[in-house]
């Protein structure tokens, strides 16, 4: 991989609470254009580990440089947060503003685009995800998929680079969360690079380029789907993939 | 503007500061009796169904709420005599805050009562309960849990309105402070005294509610 | 006997409209410059300075611990002997929108606690600095938290600018002491006060309710 090919790279990243070791020696590379699924069991460290990646969670010891930037460098942090989209478990829409308007929030304030110019970009993607008879609804209208689905809109609407998801079908019923996965699943064809925690390892066969599993804050196993489910190498991988295959 | 607080003054007053004092305590302790009384009573009143016990409840709830306690002391000050009724200057008081902490002591036990959920008395019935086992088991203990520490923020605003008292001339802590200011021309060192007294009291009930919302915290339902 | 008192008390008309207006214009005015700077007290404590918060809270609670009179003294008496000379109206502003602040101070910051942390990293990953976090996510939705409160606020204002008339500023309670002087009807003249209060504080206390009722029904 070139060096101008890569999107994330950390390099011996640990992190603590306190005196729970949450992230042990991570060192991962993410290229541009590919698609990382990271699954483990509640408590590895896999939403932490994403969560570094647009600096909301701070760590203590090794390098992590996210598009060419230094994630130590807090100052070119909010310049980075504007290329790096981040989609919540729990959707964190904006209660007191409509779908078109939380996904304009900030392309107007901090891109500073013009009113009318983040409307068509925010207009076109609200349509993108099939929610364009729902611009003007609030969020508590919505139901939780179409919700998931304005928080993606949203990220999406500030252009980024990168794309990163933590958990972001876990809050939904069963019936919504395909129509969550297909807006994922689309995004990932077009090309965007992306870092998904989730279970749901049907979209990791559909788009994933590796398949990364986490332990007690450890990344135990990395391989392309086809390897990762069929031939996995760590014992703590197949039986997590036994628990969760097999319902 | 503290630097030149006279100290020595303010030790020669001491004696009627702590008089004071502990007038202010048991005009309050009084008050308290008498509010958590009317509170209770005004509550039961509330919440019961006949109209015409609730609506003398609910209209001495709101004329309270909705008028200031100097008037409401004011109006007993001057309008009991002309009734005919006589009464000292710091009884009149206690009524009057009494009275007054009353209507706020009923609208908080009635929220304390009314915050219970509805699943609580029905699991309550489905294990047989009676009506009478399931308020003394099940809703009054949570009910006077969650008051405790509102009933506590009501007793704070209680020793602070009792200074009011003083302007109907009953000697109590605010009174004795401005003896200091009266007899020596020393407001600062009266006023500065008077506030210590208070704060005491503030700090010594708000660590109290500290303690006790930090003891019986009920998980999940702050 | 009733007829007769009543009329001399409806006499006295002029001074009551007049207390009636300074108990309004000083809550008013109190309330205006008390929000102003309760909000930012609000922020401050609810924000990420520990010690800046500290100092404020310890700040806040000298005035939530202390009776109004007494503040009104101190201002009223005090600050003469520093040499800042105020009329009794200017004292009781700066003692009133001083005691809202305080208030204000501590339900803003409730309300700003209370707005989910999901908020705040939702905005804080779409790359908006602290300010734009404040004013484009944060207070919009502690304001609608906090507007019940604010209203009963006023309410506990109106009532606590009473005190006020301890040093002799005309306002309603004071014009009702001023009457009661010659016309010793102590129940009808502060009845007639206590209704002037109830009809301005009666329908705040109900929209503070109708409020609070339709913020818990938008939160379902």
């Amino acid at each position: 991989m070139g060096q101008q090919a890569r999107m994330i790279e950390f390099s011996g990243v640990n992190k603590w609470f306190g005196p729970l070791h949450v992230l042990q020696d991570i060192s991962l590379t993410v290229g541009k254009g590919e698609v990382v699924v990271v699954c483990g069991p509640s408590g590895s460290g896999k939403s932490t580990l994403i969560r570094c990646v647009n600096g909301l969670e701070p760590f203590e010891k090794g390098r992590l440089v996210v598009d060419g930037t230094d994630l130590s460098n807090r100052r070119a942090l909010r310049a980075l947060r504007m290329e790096v989209g981040f989609v919540f478990q729990s959707f964190n829409l904006y209660p007191h503003k409509t779908a078109l308007e939380n996904v304009t929030l900030a392309p107007i304030h901090v891109r500073g685009l013009s009113r009318a110019e983040a409307e068509a970009r925010g207009r076109a993607l609200l349509e993108k995800v099939g929610l364009g008879d729902r611009m003007g609804n609030y969020p508590h209208q919505l139901s939780g998929g179409q919700q998931q689905r304005v928080a993606i809109a949203r990220s999406l609407c500030m252009q980024p680079k990168v794309m990163l998801f933590d958990e972001p079908t876990s809050a939904l019923d069963p019936e919504m969360i395909n129509e969550v996965l297909d807006v994922m699943v689309g995004l990932a064809r077009e090309g965007m690079t992306m870092m998904v925690v989730t279970h749901e390892m049907g979209f990791a066969r559909k788009v994933a380029d590796r398949v990364i599993f986490m332990d007690h804050g450890a990344i135990v196993e990395t391989a392309p789907p086809e390897t990762f489910f069929t031939a996995p190498v760590h014992a703590r991988t197949r039986d997590f993939l036994g628990k969760i295959l097999h319902h | 503007m503290l630097g030149g607080l006279n100290t020595r003054v303010m030790l020669e007053y001491l004696p009627e500061i702590w008089q004071g004092f502990l007038s202010t305590l048991w005009l309050s302790a009084a008050g308290f009796l008498g509010a958590m009384a009317l509170g209770v009573l005004a509550c039961a009143l509330a919440i019961q169904p006949l109209r015409w016990l609730r609506a003398p409840a609910v209209a001495y709830v709101d004329v309270i709420r909705a008028t200031p306690l100097l008037a409401q002391l004011y109006f007993l000050y001057f309008g009991l005599p002309r009734l005919g009724i006589v009464l000292p200057e710091m009884l009149i008081g206690i009524i009057a805050l009494s009275l007054n902490s009353g209507a706020y002591m009923a609208e908080i036990i009635r929220s304390g009562i009314l915050s219970i959920p509805r699943g609580q008395v029905e699991a309550g019935m489905s294990t047989g309960l009676s009506y009478l086992q399931r308020m003394r088991l099940i809703v009054l203990p949570q009910a006077l849990r969650a008051t405790v520490s509102p009933v506590i923020g009501q007793t704070i605003v209680l020793v602070k309105d009792s200074s009011l008292l003083s302007l109907i001339s009953v000697v109590e802590l605010t009174r004795a402070g401005q003896r200091i200011a009266i007899d020596r021309f020393m407001p600062v060192e009266g006023l500065v005294a008077t506030a210590l007294g208070y704060l005491v009291l503030y700090y010594a009930l708000k660590s109290a509610a500290g303690a006790w919302s930090a003891r019986n915290a009920l998980p999940g339902r702050g | 006997m009733f007829w007769f008192y009543a009329e001399r008390i409806l006499g006295y008309w002029p001074v009551l409209l007049k207390g009636l207006g300074m108990t309004l214009g000083l809550s008013l005015l109190s309330l205006l410059i008390g929000a102003a700077i309760g909000f930012a007290f609000g922020i401050i404590r609810a924000g990420g300075n520990r010690w800046l918060s500290r100092a404020l809270g310890i700040y806040i609670d000298l005035f939530r611990g202390t009776p109004f009179l007494v503040q009104v003294f101190i201002v009223f008496f005090i600050l003469p002997a520093a040499g800042i000379e105020l009329s009794a109206f200017a004292a009781g502003v700066v003692a009133l929108s001083n005691l809202a602040a305080c208030f204000i101070g501590e339900i803003v910051a409730a309300g700003l606690k209370a707005v989910p942390q999901g908020q705040r990293e939702a905005a804080l990953a779409s790359g908006m600095t602290p300010a734009q976090q404040m004013r484009l996510v944060l207070m919009p939705q502690a304001l609608r938290i906090v507007t019940p409160s604010l209203v009963g606020q006023f309410v506990l204002l109106i009532k606590d600018s009473s005190v006020v008339s301890a040093i002799g500023l005309l306002d309603l309670t004071r014009a009702g002491w001023m009457i009661v002087q010659s016309v010793p009807q102590g129940l009808m003249v502060f009845g007639t006060v206590g209704l002037g209060y109830f009809l301005i504080c009666y329908p705040l206390i109900h929209l503070s309710r109708r409020l609070e009722r339709r913020g818990q029904d938008a939160l379902l």
